[in-house]
């Protein structure tokens, strides 16, 4: 079959490597129908996650159509159109009994830090992406989720990701009504955080970045009010200025480990490798938000330690959440917002691309050109 | 319900939001916590649908690394990109530390560099190797000539 691989830091191809096959009996293989490409798998291009391998195939976020079925598969057949959750969950374990399915112990034995993740390096289990024409899911009976007969498959794409996470990172802000709310990152998953905390009531939502084109689609997107932070002098101050000198009540880290903003940070996080990337945002959030505010983090960083002020934290009494999204446990109320109307998912894609360009997909998402907010990649066509 | 940080006049771009609140049809829609699926984030333990016990244990083809930190391999993984080469050797030593342990992550680093560079000089072989071979041929004849 034809994938993109991972041939070392900024580069990538698409090359012929053998299909996938049932390695376990809960496993199908998908024909892929179309796969995102996601900000967290920039980390990955930059060769910022460790044990990341020449060869390996990204891609977390994917739809597509059962080829093959384990001989303990009950619930899929063949033919069957399915949205896969980028976690690979065993729906048994002690965390996935209790709805942590970011947290399954039964399917990565490379690390504790998180589970199984589709294509996302051998510290997330060593699975291949679906930036490719097929793709192994394993436990296909827990994760993978039926696509509606009436939606198309970019209609439920982003259940796999990017929407269950920004819903959960708005979740983790503990939002009870009328509260004000800063997400930074207006990319695809600060958008939803975005959407979804209007949808649980906050009261003022601000977006902060420093690309133009992506705070002007985040005001029409998500109807929100946009910072840019290379044009206020100290963003932490201006925030602060903007709720009454106390900074907002929830602060929300859409970012990650590739924040701009510190030039400290990104020398000693991507350059160096002192700390696991530039913790930037983090610092922002806990300086900014409120005495007793919360801190929503939901931007992908790496073990093993970063420079964040955790005394700051701890003074103003602030609560600090994070984990990798629990996505299957949102699919389906998800499902009915995009349904009702609530959610318009297909709204972020801005680019479309066969798998053979998936190579220049990625550096125009990396280097945010043309407009791009989100790239959808289709290895069988418009099929 | 805990006290609010009031609105005021300041405004970033595309403000007035309490104009743009009412506009918006989808406020507060989950306002209720328990229309949120993730609250509390861990439930009461209950199998999730479709859950299949016991797991069988995937027989691997391929060698494949856990770290020294967890006690047996999981029923599932990934087979992608086995180990090998001076970077194979590398990972085989980041995992024989546990992932608590900084060294764990450096070596792991450090392998995919090696990685790279293996992969490059595998590469570079078919035509590095007539190269280098041809060189070394006209250096030798010339210095025949020479003497």
């Amino acid at each position: 079959m034809r994938a993109l691989t991972y041939q070392g830091p900024y580069r990538v191809q698409v090359e012929e490597k053998p299909d996938p096959r049932i390695e376990h009996p809960q496993d199908v293989v998908l024909k892929v129908t179309r796969a995102a490409i996601c900000g967290s798998d920039l980390h990955l291009l930059h060769g910022l996650v460790p044990d990341t391998r020449v060869g390996c195939t990204f891609g977390h976020e994917f739809t597509g159509v059962v080829e093959e079925v384990g001989k303990e598969v009950s619930q899929l057949k063949k033919g069957d159109r399915v949205v896969v959750p980028f976690n690979i969950s065993c729906g048994t374990c002690f965390y996935c009994q209790r709805g942590l399915t970011g947290n399954c112990e039964n399917s990565n034995p490379g690390s504790d830090v998180a589970s199984g993740v589709y294509g996302y390096s051998h510290t997330t289990g060593g699975f291949d992406g679906g930036q490719a024409e097929y793709v192994r899911v394993p436990f296909a009976d827990v994760g993978p989720m039926k696509i509606p007969d009436d939606m198309d498959d970019e209609s439920v794409l982003f259940l796999s990701d990017i929407l269950p996470t920004g819903y959960q990172a708005a979740e983790m802000g503990e939002i009870k009504g009328g509260e004000t709310v800063v997400v930074f990152g207006a990319g695809p998953v600060g958008l939803f955080a975005m959407k979804s905390a209007w949808l649980m009531g906050a009261g003022r939502v601000v977006a902060v970045d420093h690309v133009p084109y992506r705070l002007e689609f985040a005001r029409k997107f998500a109807n929100v009010e946009t910072v840019n932070f290379k044009e206020v002098g100290d963003i932490v101050l201006h925030l602060k200025e903007l709720f009454e000198g106390r900074g907002p009540d929830v602060c929300i880290d859409a970012v990650g480990m590739e924040a701009e903003g510190s030039r400290a940070h990104r020398v000693l996080g991507l350059g160096l490798k002192l700390e696991a990337g530039a913790p930037t945002v983090i610092e922002w959030c806990i300086n900014t938000v409120r005495k007793g505010g919360n801190v929503s983090i939901i931007g992908v960083y790496g073990p093993p330690w970063n420079f964040v002020p955790i005394g700051t934290a701890m003074n103003k009494g602030l609560t600090l959440r994070m984990n990798q999204a629990n996505t299957r446990r949102y699919m389906p109320h998800l499902l009915e917002h995009i349904q009702k109307g609530r959610i318009d998912a297909k709204g972020v894609i801005t680019h479309r691309f066969p798998l053979e360009q998936a190579p220049d997909a990625y550096h125009l998402f990396a280097q945010k050109r043309d407009g791009c907010v989100k790239c959808v990649l289709m290895p069988h066509g418009h099929a | 319900m805990p006290q609010k940080t009031t609105q005021r006049s300041s405004r970033a771009k595309n403000g007035r939001a309490k104009t743009r609140a009412k506009a918006n049809p989808t406020l507060a829609v989950d306002l209720d916590p328990a229309n949120r699926p993730g609250v509390p984030m861990e439930t009461a333990p209950k199998p999730l649908a479709g859950a299949r016990v016991p797991i069988a244990h995937q027989h691997a083809e391929v060698p494949v690394f856990k770290h020294a930190g967890r006690k047996e391999m999981p029923p599932v993984f990934g087979t992608a990109q086995p180990p090998k080469g001076l970077s194979g050797l590398l990972r085989k030593a980041a995992y024989a530390k546990p992932d608590h342990k900084p060294g764990h992550w450096m070596l792991l680093l450090l392998a995919d560099r090696v990685d790279v560079w293996e992969h490059r000089l595998r590469r570079s072989l078919p035509w590095a190797a007539p190269s280098a071979a041809a060189f070394l041929a006209g250096g030798l004849m010339w210095r025949a000539r020479s003497a």
